[in-house]
C-alpha cells in the first residue's frame, strides 16, 4: 500500500513534468498544437516595438495683415489677393532654431517618458541624441502600442480661446492636472459616462470663473460646433458623481448642481442663433468644440464627458481609452519641439531561444550534479526528494505560465534564485532528519520537516516581504521578478508539504 | 582567537582595497556601459528572405572586427536584419553590403543605406524605475528586522542591516568598475540578487544571535533558581 502511495506520486510527478517541457498537444486542422499555454515573456525578451521621433525641420505658410499680425484664413489665398489685401506670407520653420537646445531636447524626452508612464506603459526605454535632438523610445508590443505612438509626438498645446477675436484666454500653463473620471450623467439616465476633468491652478480658476462669468449662455442659445474626431461635451453643470478611473489617481468627485445641461456634440449642428460670447477649446490647435457656461464655474474644475452615456463595454472602453490618451498628453505638459515619427518597427530581441536553451541546460547540469549529491548523501530519501525537486520546476513553469506573470531577465533570476531556494531548503530537512538519532522513524521525519520549515521560513520572512512589494510594482521588470519570487516560494512551502515531506514520511512509515 | 581577529582584519583591508579600487575605476574610466546603452549607430537591411543571426555575425566579424555588435530581426517575416555597433564608417558600411549581397543575392546599395545615430541611455534613467521599490522594500524590510529582533538592540540590528545592505551593493559596483563588467541588462539582475543574497545573511545571522541569546538568558534564570 506505502508502495503504490510513492509510486502514485511518482508517476503524477512525470505527468507533471511531461506535460510542462513537452506540453499536450492536439489536432487542429491539420497540424499539431501544444495546448499549453505559452510564456509571457517581456520586452528583453519578446522584442520591442522601435519608434524613432525626428525633429520637424518643415516650415507652415504664414499671412500676416499690415501690421505684421497673423491672419488665420481657411482659404487658399492667390499672390494677387494677399497683394490687394496688403498681406504678406512668410514661410515660418515649425520649430524655429532658438527652440533647438539640449534643454529642450531633455524637456520632450521627459514630457513622453510621463506621457507612458501615466498611460501605463509597465516597461520603456528612451534615448535622445543630443546633436540632433532625435529620441528613439522602446515600448513593449501589445494591442495598446499604436495608441501609445500616436500620444508621443502630439504637441499637446491646450488653448481655450474667444471663438470670435481668437484671443487666447487661457493655454496649459493654467491647467493643474488632467485625468478621467467616470459616472453616471444623471440619476434617470442609464448607462456610464466618460468625463475628461481638467482641473485648473489658482491663477487658471480665477481665469475659468471670470472667463465662466463673461461666456455666458443666453436664453435662446443652444449652439454646438462639432469636433471631427473627438465628441467631447462641456459638463459645466453636473450632478454627477464621477469616480476617477486613471491608475494613478483614485479621488472621488462630487459636483451638485440643480441642473444638468450636457451639449452633446456629435456629428450634427443644432442651429438656433447664438446670442452670446462663445469659448473655443482647442487641443493641438484642432479645435475640440465651441461654448458657453451655464453659470460661473468658480471650483477651477471643467468637466468634459467623452462621448454619450453607455452600457456598452467596449465603447465605455473605447471612451475611456479616448480620455486618458487626452489626460495623458494634457496632464504631461506640451512638448516644446515638433516631432516627427520617422520610423516606428517592431524588432525582435538579441537574446534568442538559443541563449534561453544554454541557459537551461546549464541549470539543468547544475541541479543534476546537486542531485547526485542528494542521492550519495541522504540515498533514498535524497533520491526521493531528488523527484519531487523535479515535479516542482515542472508545476512552476506551469503555474508561471497559467498566471500570466511576464517573464523577464530578472524573472529567469527569480526562477534561478527559487529552484537555489528549493534546494537548500530541501537539503535542511534531509539533514535535519538523518542528524535524528532514529532517522526512519516516523516521527523523526515528521520532526525534522516541522522543525525545518519553521527555521527555513523564518530566514525567509524579510525576503517574502521584498517579493510582496515588487509585485505591486507597476514596472514590468520588477513586477517580473516578484511575481515569479512569490509563486515560487508559495510553491515551495505548499508542494513540498504535500509531496516531498509525504513521500518522506510514507518511506519513514515502511 | 588572535588568528579570528587578523582573518577579521584581513577581510576588512580587503574589502576596502576592493572599494578604493572600484571608486578609482569610476573616477578614471567610468562605468563600462552595454552597447545598448551606449552612443551607438544602426544600419537595417532587408534580405528578402529568412536569415540566421549565426551567418550574419560571420559577415558582422569580418567587417567590423572586434567592434561590439548587436543582430537583431526586423517585423515579423523576419526578412531584415537591424545591425547596430559603436561606430559604422563608409568603408564599413559598404564592405558588410557587398558580403551580405554576396551571402543572400540582394542588390542594396551604400548609398540607399542609411546609418541611424542612437543617443546612449543614460545610467540615472536605467536605475530610476527600480529606486522607489527598493526604498520601499528596504524601509519595511528594516521596521520587520527592528521588530522581529528588539532583543538584539534595534539600534544595532538597524545600523548592521543598513551598513551590510549598502556595503554588499558598494562592493559589487566596485567589482563590476574593476573587471570592467558592462552595465546592461544584467545589472540589475545582479543588484536584486545580491540584495536577497544579503537578506539571507543577515537574517541567519539574527536568527543564530537572537536563539544565542534566549539560551543565555534561560541559562541565568536556570542559575538564578
Amino acid at each position: 500500500m506505502k508502495k503504490i502511495k510513492i509510486i502514485t506520486m511518482i508517476v503524477l510527478i512525470i505527468l507533471i513534468t511531461m506535460v510542462s517541457f513537452f506540453g499536450v498537444y492536439t489536432q487542429v486542422q491539420n497540424r499539431m498544437e501544444n495546448r499549453v499555454r505559452d510564456y509571457a515573456l517581456d520586452m528583453d525578451l519578446d522584442g520591442a516595438r522601435y519608434v524613432r521621433l525626428s525633429v520637424n525641420k518643415e516650415s507652415t505658410d504664414v499671412i500676416k495683415d499690415a501690421n505684421g499680425n497673423e491672419v488665420e484664413t481657411d482659404e487658399e489665398m492667390t499672390d494677387e489677393q494677399l497683394a490687394e489685401n496688403g498681406y504678406t506670407k512668410e514661410s515660418v520653420p515649425n520649430n524655429s532654431e532658438d527652440l533647438l537646445t539640449v534643454e529642450n531636447y531633455e524637456k520632450s524626452k521627459k514630457i513622453i517618458s510621463e506621457r507612458l508612464e501615466s498611460q501605463g506603459v509597465g516597461e520603456y526605454e528612451i534615448s535622445v541624441d543630443n546633436e540632433t535632438g532625435d529620441i528613439l523610445v522602446q515600448i513593449p508590443e501589445n494591442e495598446n502600442t499604436d495608441t501609445f505612438v500616436s500620444n508621443m509626438n502630439t504637441v499637446g498645446k491646450f488653448e481655450i480661446i474667444d471663438a470670435d477675436t481668437k484671443e487666447v484666454l487661457m493655454d496649459n500653463s493654467d491647467i493643474k492636472l488632467v485625468n478621467v473620471m467616470y459616472g453616471s450623467a444623471s440619476s434617470t439616465s442609464s448607462g456610464t459616462t466618460v468625463y475628461l476633468n481638467v482641473e485648473f491652478n489658482k491663477e487658471g480658476s480665477k481665469k475659468l470663473a471670470e472667463i465662466s462669468k463673461t461666456y455666458v449662455k443666453g436664453d435662446e442659445d443652444t449652439t454646438n460646433t462639432t469636433s471631427e474626431d473627438t465628441n467631447t461635451t462641456t459638463e459645466n453643470t453636473t450632478n454627477t458623481e464621477a469616480e476617477n478611473t486613471t491608475a494613478d489617481n483614485t479621488t472621488t468627485e462630487e459636483n451638485t448642481t440643480d441642473d444638468t445641461t450636457s451639449t452633446e456634440t456629435d456629428a450634427t449642428e443644432d442651429s438656433t442663433e447664438s446670442t452670446t460670447k462663445e469659448i473655443t477649446m482647442k487641443i493641438d490647435d484642432e479645435e475640440i468644440m465651441t461654448t458657453s457656461f451655464d453659470e460661473p464655474i468658480e471650483n477651477g474644475k471643467l468637466q468634459l464627458s467623452m462621448g454619450s452615456a453607455t452600457t456598452d463595454v467596449d465603447t465605455l472602453q473605447d471612451n475611456i481609452s479616448q480620455a486618458s490618451s487626452i489626460a495623458s498628453v494634457l496632464d504631461s505638459g506640451n512638448l516644446p519641439i515638433q516631432y516627427d515619427i520617422e520610423s516606428n518597427e517592431y524588432i525582435l530581441s538579441d537574446i534568442t531561444n538559443t541563449h534561453i536553451a544554454y541557459l537551461a541546460l546549464a541549470v539543468g547540469i547544475v541541479l543534476l550534479i546537486g542531485f547526485i549529491i542528494f542521492i550519495i548523501r541522504y540515498k533514498v530519501n535524497g533520491l526521493l526528494s531528488a523527484i519531487a525537486f523535479i515535479g516542482l520546476i515542472s508545476l512552476y513553469l506551469l503555474v508561471i505560465r497559467y498566471t500570466n506573470v511576464s517573464v523577464s531577465i530578472q524573472g529567469i533570476v527569480g526562477i534561478i534564485v527559487t529552484i537555489i531556494l528549493n534546494y537548500i531548503f530541501i537539503n535542511k530537512i534531509l539533514s535535519t532528519i538523518k542528524k535524528s538519532e532514529d532517522s526512519k522513524k516516523l516521527a523523526t521525519v515528521k520532526e525534522g520537516i516541522k522543525e525545518s520549515y519553521k527555521e527555513f521560513f523564518m530566514k525567509l520572512i524579510p525576503i517574502c516581504i521584498s517579493v510582496i512589494v515588487f509585485c505591486f510594482i507597476s514596472w514590468t521588470t520588477i513586477s517580473s521578478f516578484g511575481m515569479v519570487m512569490f509563486w515560487g516560494i508559495a510553491l515551495i512551502a505548499l508542494y513540498n508539504y504535500l509531496i516531498t515531506a509525504t513521500m518522506l514520511k510514507v518511506r519513514a512509515e515502511k | 582567537m588572535k588568528q579570528f581577529i587578523k582573518s577579521k582584519q584581513l577581510k576588512i583591508i580587503l574589502i576596502v582595497l576592493v572599494i578604493i579600487a572600484g571608486i578609482v575605476m569610476i573616477a578614471v574610466k567610468g562605468l563600462n556601459f552595454d552597447l545598448k546603452y551606449q552612443d551607438t549607430q544602426r544600419v537595417e537591411l532587408y534580405l528578402k528572405t529568412e536569415f540566421n543571426i549565426s551567418d550574419i555575425r560571420q559577415i558582422t566579424n569580418e567587417v567590423f572586427g572586434s567592434q561590439k555588435v548587436m543582430i537583431q530581426k526586423v517585423e515579423v517575416f523576419e526578412d531584415s536584419v537591424s545591425i547596430t555597433t559603436t561606430s559604422i564608417s563608409d568603408e564599413q558600411k559598404s564592405n558588410l553590403i557587398t558580403k551580405i549581397n554576396e551571402k543572400y543575392g540582394t542588390e542594396l546599395t551604400a548609398e540607399d543605406t542609411t546609418v541611424e545615430d542612437i543617443g546612449h541611455t543614460r545610467g540615472r534613467d536605467i536605475i530610476k524605475p527600480y529606486v522607489i521599490p527598493f526604498a520601499i522594500a528596504v524601509i519595511i524590510v528594516l521596521i520587520y528586522l527592528g521588530i522581529r529582533y528588539y532583543k538584539l538592540s534595534i539600534v544595532k540590528v538597524l545600523a548592521k542591516s543598513i551598513g551590510i545592505m549598502a556595503l554588499a551593493q558598494i562592493l559589487l559596483f566596485s567589482i563590476i568598475a574593476i573587471t570592467r563588467i558592462p552595465i546592461g541588462r544584467l545589472t540589475i539582475p545582479m543588484v536584486i540578487l545580491v540584495y536577497l543574497l544579503t537578506l539571507f545573511g543577515i537574517t541567519t545571522k539574527f536568527e543564530k544571535d537572537l536563539s544565542k541569546k534566549k539560551l543565555d538568558e534561560s541559562k541565568d534564570k536556570g542559575k538564578k533558581k
